[in-house]
């Protein structure tokens, strides 16, 4: 395990291909079709595709200014630890078919590894001591526990219908049983589970109507307010990576085993359908909605959302 | 030599109540010297039994004034030692070690040390005997001990009335409990003619008359009212609330854990009782309905050692959920969140006696901004909350993900929905376990500062200490779980799985054989998931390279807004220790957002938990009855 080859080959995964660097640059070209897009839906012409990338690089140069009542440690190091999770989570879903790491069970690491982005946001946000701030994290981690729910209810549902009777976490088998016997997405019983996870989507990423946390309007973008410069800039492109991360999650968990062979043409349709996905599930819902309160977020997810869930796993689990 | 070994380290205990009593007058020094140095001396005694019992796997039996059995009947008093009790042992002399170190410092205005110490021993030499001894009888006494001397320690700040109001729940509601312990062990006796436990084990050998389900019922019961599992953990929320905080790490650290390892004594070894379906669902159904009444309760609380006391229900919830499978994983799974729950839930409430003592308060709306002010104490209170949220790579990751693996693949085994349903339970008790804990970082730690607090100092060394180590604890049983599973839980669950060595061993080889004695299998816990090392070093690597960029390139401290320094009660504050009559949102009201959802199920639990002791006497009598009911009509 220890030895150097592995090290390396860990490091180029990590911080290469399909970490850091592959995760970024997806995500903010996920970002730009989103920005796009909705630009053309609300008949405007938008900003190019490449502006969260510029925003990015804009926002790197700039100073960074620690506010008085702030912990600098707590405060700089948030965005670091929910960066570095976020290229983590990358390597355990496969991308089309390349998997850079296989375990027995990394479907809980994700859900893990998942909720560290928010909650460095949360904590992060709570350090720089604003009252802003405080609003935002309490809305942030309603959020989280109302998505939270539905999320566990479709991963279940989706290890019970590949394991069967022996119980399946393995993001790999998951892939080799789509391949063997289609997508997930065309067994009828997984449906329901299907649109859960479309709506778990936007909340995890927090898109309108879902970025209560954030509301610009109301509390100048909650955890953020107090955030400048590059620590600001990578909690922007946690949000890009976060589109691609739950974007991809739902390719492997439900049209896995859509293989050509040939990696780098996996990868790209692989990144093809992350981009439906986007404009599906988190731009076309931001287009014709206005943004929820949090008591009616939270009730909308353990009621609609889980119950789509939870139809899924009582089908599944009589064998459907 | 060894086998005088628990006695010892039991009896220097019990001795060292009574040194402290008769010569703490003389000075300070004497008094605190003497209780330190016993329980070190206990300390070493119980860490040299991990060879030969967890890894050599001897038991060790010992009876007390050589009584050994008579005509095939135990009529003495027998010490026996297996991995599952020396893996409770283990647990008990850390907890009470490290919290007589942080009493040293914790403790400096209080008057009567001398009582806390003598008490303090007593509480200690109770538990320890508890989980060593081989007698039901004895357990029933040193339980009783053990809730004395708690109820005294739960009153030792008396000029507080809430410790003298939690002290008298404490005493009525636990001396309920004990009595229905008595009553089942007087059943036994009864039915059995001895107070051996392995003895008992191979008399009754599995199978149930009228008089032992009513005795089982009935112990079961009285243990569960010493883990607090709901119904029956009304006494434990004052009683934490109230008592010292190292004596609240004691509770939630070793009492608690007393009751549980009753149970499993009780219910895999001495009634061996866990091959049917209707005891595991049981277990399973109060160990949920335990896990998710906890939580919802922590979440609305508005003082540190409050929601940490419900925490600590909630998360017993999840080791009875674990051990009520019958599983060789699920055993496994249970004894190591017990473990990890008397690490993380001892160390926070170490971090809430910090606070305490630096700002005199652990109410939520009146502190804040401390991060600054305690840099320790924010660390060591952060790696707690993670652990107890089941972050990665902290221990409750690995102990929390071993407990839903055993029961999603018991739920999928028996195809019992009522797992499946207590698999999504735990999942989002430990959500709701984060966000609950994100409301203490918030209210205490970050968020602004209350210029009530602004000369709060960090806690001296001494107090420092235990803390960190016991960070350092979670965060190296969450990294070396499978050290973990290997020296000390797969010894404990075997033993408790294997049931003929325990009655051999105190009986005479050959005993369990001819009574008929069948040990359950227990398969190796087929248990993995990743390497938490790798990744640890990779997220540091990574980490830092980022975070040293970040720290050394330019940025500017930010000035506050002119008068901020002022206190204005108004403006000043906002979210946490603002006061009620300017917001409608409470500083430790943090999540309005998700109760204002559950306003019903949070006006039902309002009322339950009344404060009123009959109300909390009936409800365990309530519980009793039915655990009985249930037994009474599964088990005939």
């Amino acid at each position: 395990m220890f030895n150097v080859l592995n090290i390396v080959l860990l490091l180029v995964f990590v911080l290469i291909f399909p970490g850091a660097l592959f995760t970024s640059a997806v995500g903010l070209w996920l970002a730009g079709v989103d920005r796009k897009v909705l630009a053309r839906m609300q008949h405007r012409i938008g900003p190019p595709i490449r502006q969260p990338l510029y925003d990015f690089l804009k926002l790197m140069g700039k100073e960074t200014i620690i506010p008085h009542a702030a912990n600098k440690t707590v405060y700089l190091g948030a965005p670091i630890v929910g960066f570095v999770s976020l290229a983590m989570i990358m390597l355990f879903i496969p991308v089309g078919g390349f998997v850079a790491v296989s375990g027995s069970a990394d479907l809980v690491v994700i859900l893990y590894l998942i909720t560290i982005p928010g909650v460095a946001l949360i904590v992060g946000g709570s350090s720089s001591g604003s009252p802003y701030a405080g609003i935002g994290i309490s809305r942030e981690m309603v959020t989280m526990m109302a998505y939270e729910l539905p999320f566990v209810l479709v991963l279940l549902a989706v290890a019970r219908k590949v394991g069967g009777a022996n119980l399946v976490f393995s993001m790999e088998s998951i892939a080799a049983w789509q391949a063997a016997n289609g997508s997930l997405l065309f067994h009828w019983s997984m449906i329901p589970a299907a649109i859960a996870m479309l709506l778990v989507i936007p909340a995890e990423v927090g898109t309108q109507p879902f970025d209560v946390a954030e509301a610009e309007t109301e509390i100048c973008e909650g955890p953020l307010v107090e955030y400048s410069g590059a620590p600001l800039g990578l909690f922007k492109l946690n949000t890009a990576m976060k589109m691609f991360v739950m974007t991809g999650l739902f390719t492997a968990l439900f049209m896995g085993g859509l293989r050509t062979g040939i990696v780098v043409l996996d990868v790209v349709i692989f990144v093809v359908i992350c981009t439906v996905l986007t404009i599906l599930s988190m731009t076309t819902i931001h287009a014709v909605t206005a943004r929820l309160k949090i008591e009616h977020l939270f009730k909308f997810y353990w009621t609609f959302v889980a119950g789509m869930a939870l139809l899924s796993l009582v089908l599944v689990w009589f064998g459907l | 030599m060894i086998q005088h070994f628990p006695v010892m380290a039991v009896m220097l205990l019990f001795l060292g109540a009574f040194l402290v009593a008769i010569f703490g007058r003389i000075s300070p020094v004497i008094r605190d010297g003497i209780a330190i140095l016993i329980a070190t001396i206990s300390l070493v005694l119980i860490y040299a039994l991990i060879k030969p019992v967890m890894i050599d796997g001897q038991i060790i039996s010992y009876w007390m004034g050589n009584w050994e059995p008579v005509e095939g009947y135990a009529i003495g008093i027998g010490y026996e030692v297996d991995a599952l009790g020396l893996f409770f042992a283990l647990l008990v002399v850390t907890t009470f070690w490290l919290s007589g170190i942080y009493s040293l410092g914790y403790l400096k205005k209080d008057a009567n040390k001398m009582h806390y110490y003598t008490l303090y021993l007593m509480l200690s030499a109770s538990v320890l005997g508890l989980v060593l001894t081989g007698d039901l009888f004895n357990m029933f006494i040193m339980i009783e001990i053990m809730t004395f001397a708690s109820v005294a320690l739960t009153a030792f700040r008396n000029k507080q009335a809430i410790a003298l109001e939690a002290a008298f729940k404490y005493l009525v509601l636990g001396s309920i409990g004990s009595s229905m312990t008595l009553a089942g062990v007087a059943l036994m006796y009864r039915v059995c003619h001895t107070l051996n436990m392995a003895q008992i084990s191979s008399i009754i050998g599995g199978e149930f008359n009228l008089t032992t389900i009513m005795a089982f019922g009935l112990i079961v019961a009285g243990l569960g009212v010493k883990s607090y599992i709901v119904p029956f953990h009304t006494p434990a929320a004052d009683a934490y609330t109230a008592a010292p905080t190292s004596i609240s790490m004691i509770f939630s650290g070793m009492v608690n854990k007393a009751g549980v390892y009753g149970i499993i004594r009780m219910v895999y070894v001495v009634f061996r009782a866990m091959d049917r379906s209707s005891i595991q669902i049981l277990l399973v159904v109060f160990g949920a309905v335990t896990m998710f009444i906890g939580v919802t309760m922590a979440l609305a609380q508005h003082d540190f050692k409050r929601l940490l006391a419900f925490h600590s229900i909630s998360q017993i919830g999840y080791v009875i959920t674990a051990i009520g499978l019958g599983t060789a994983l699920g055993l496994n799974a249970g004894l190591f969140h017990a473990m990890n729950h008397t690490l993380f839930k001892g160390l926070l409430f170490l971090t809430a006696g910090a606070v305490l003592t630096a700002t005199g308060t652990t109410n939520l709306d009146k502190l804040g901004g401390l991060s600054k002010r305690m840099p320790v104490t924010t660390v060591c209170f952060l790696v707690g909350a993670f652990s107890i949220s089941g972050l990665p790579p902290f221990n409750g990751f690995a102990s929390k993900w071993m407990v839903y693996q055993a029961i999603y693949t018991k739920a999928v085994e028996s195809g019992n929905i009522l797992f499946a349903i207590a698999t999504i339970t735990a999942l989002i008790v430990s959500v709701m376990t984060l966000a609950s804990f994100i409301k203490v970082t918030q209210a205490v730690f970050f968020g602004q500062e209350n210029p009530e607090n602004a000369n709060a100092k960090e806690v001296p060394v001494i107090m420092q200490i235990p803390m960190v180590i016991m960070a350092v604890l979670c965060v190296l049983t969450g990294l070396f779980y499978n050290v973990v599973e290997k020296f000390l839980l797969a010894p404990a669950a075997g033993a408790a799985l294997g049931v003929s060595n325990y009655i051999d061993k105190m009986m005479g080889a050959g005993y369990a054989k001819a009574a008929g004695i069948t040990d359950i299998e227990a398969a190796p816990a087929a248990f993995s998931f990743w390497n938490p090392l790798v990744w640890l070093l990779l997220f540091v690597v990574v980490f830092l390279g980022v975070y040293i960029v970040m720290a050394t390139s330019k940025s500017t401290r930010g000035r506050m807004l002119e008068g901020g320094e002022g206190y204005d009660p108004k403006y000043a504050t906002f979210f946490s220790g603002e006061q009620e009559e300017f917001s409608q949102v409470g500083g430790s009201d943090l999540f309005w957002g998700f109760k204002t959802d559950w306003k019903g199920y949070y006006k039902v639990l309002q009322g339950l938990h009344s404060g009123i002791v009959t109300d909390y006497a009936s409800y365990i009598v309530m519980g009793a009855a039915i655990i009985i009911l249930v037994m009474f009509i599964c088990l005939r």
